[in-house]
């Protein structure tokens, strides 16, 4: 029987077959303003909300405060508490990337992955943990290895990807053939405004959803609507989600 | 010349050889056999290049049969040579992130 950790965002551990493989790691990627940062905060916050389940929350491209923002501007209220009792960690860009450089705040990563009462791990973004290798082979290999850390210290990890257009023609990266899932977060304008989809292509071992569904950023965060025929992308307009 | 010796160090035979294979910690022996090397040159091109900072002796390992085995590792990235003004080398070292994550990666894999 394959463990899950269950997102506890309406409608998505649905389509995923209940949860996220336990100790995978996922991409998710998406243009930005698609929300990923927002399925990453969702994910470490309904761990500690819902499943008791502490998070590590790595971000290279916010500070401490804007990701409190983020989360209260959704009706993530208890996120400062939960910081406060230590339920989640993070490093934000000003310590992985401050003071000291990246090298010296990995020690520190690394010491807190080993410390077994985390079980959630969000990575924001995977293009800047990229930049701290040299060539395509380098990344490739420490993309691995990384994960492998992260799976052997069970670790449950969403990774961020700045990964642009997904259709007609798809310009995938290495990175999703590397990692276990691949979730894709898109929008697109219409008359009525954006629209919002998920599309979880890919998750090892589970017998997953492909179609493409629509989802809803509002407060509360990420909701994941079932009745994906309804709104289909070619389906212009009238959505009574939006 | 410092730089001359380097280069003279690097210019021996399987010097070269073993530096590329040592992208993951070997020992002596691994080294040998992988690169059909006989055994003493290996000694010496390993302390060589150990004391121009090529190459570091990463860890002291058990063997299976209990014995404390030496792993040396490339410490370095590239060499580059310029002949431009006076004859110079500057030495690229690994950066730490993936010696970091190399070493806890191996912790793991040792379990």
């Amino acid at each position: 029987m394959i463990e899950l950790t269950k997102t506890g965002i309406d409608g998505l551990d649905e389509i995923l077959n209940g949860g996220i493989v336990k100790d995978s790691t996922t991409l998710v990627s998406g243009n930005p303003g698609a929300g990923k940062s927002i399925l990453g905060l969702q994910y470490i916050y309904n761990g500690v909300d819902m499943f008791d389940e502490k998070g590590i929350y790595l971000s290279f491209e916010e500070n401490q405060q804007d990701l409190r923002e983020a989360a209260e501007s959704i009706g993530f209220d208890k996120w400062p508490e939960f910081v406060e009792r230590g339920d989640i960690l993070i490093y934000d860009k000003k310590q992985l990337l401050g003071e000291n450089d990246f090298s010296s705040s990995l020690d520190m990563l690394l010491e807190d992955f080993r410390d077994s009462e985390y079980e959630r791990l969000v990575l924001d973004s995977l293009a800047m943990f990229n930049l701290f290798f040299d060539d395509e082979r380098e990344r490739r290999t420490y993309l691995l290895k990384f994960s492998d850390i992260l799976k052997e210290n069970g670790l449950t990890t969403l990774m961020t990807n700045e990964q642009g257009a997904v259709f007609p023609k798809s310009d995938i990266g290495l990175e999703n053939y590397l990692t276990d899932g691949n979730i894709y977060l898109l929008q697109t304008p219409t008359e009525s405004g954006v629209k919002r989809y998920v599309w979880v292509a890919k998750m090892r071992k589970q017998d997953i959803k492909t179609d493409i569904f629509p989802m809803e950023i509002s407060w509360g965060g990420i909701t994941v609507h079932q009745n994906a025929s309804e709104f289909s992308m070619m389906n212009r307009g009238d959505s009574p989600i939006e | 010349m410092a730089s001359v010796d380097l280069l003279r160090t690097l210019g021996n035979k399987y010097s070269a050889e073993i530096l590329d294979a040592a992208d993951e910690p070997q020992s002596a022996q691994d080294l040998s056999d992988e690169l059909d090397i006989p055994i003493a040159t290996c000694y010496r091109r390993i302390d060589e290049l150990t004391e121009h900072g090529l190459l570091e002796l990463h860890d002291s390992i058990l063997s299976e049969d209990r014995r404390r085995i030496k792993v040396y590792r490339r410490n370095v990235e590239s060499v580059t040579v310029d002949f431009d003004q006076s004859m110079g080398i500057s030495v690229e070292e690994r950066s730490e992130v993936t010696n970091k994550l190399d070493e806890a990666w191996r912790t793991l894999s040792e379990g």
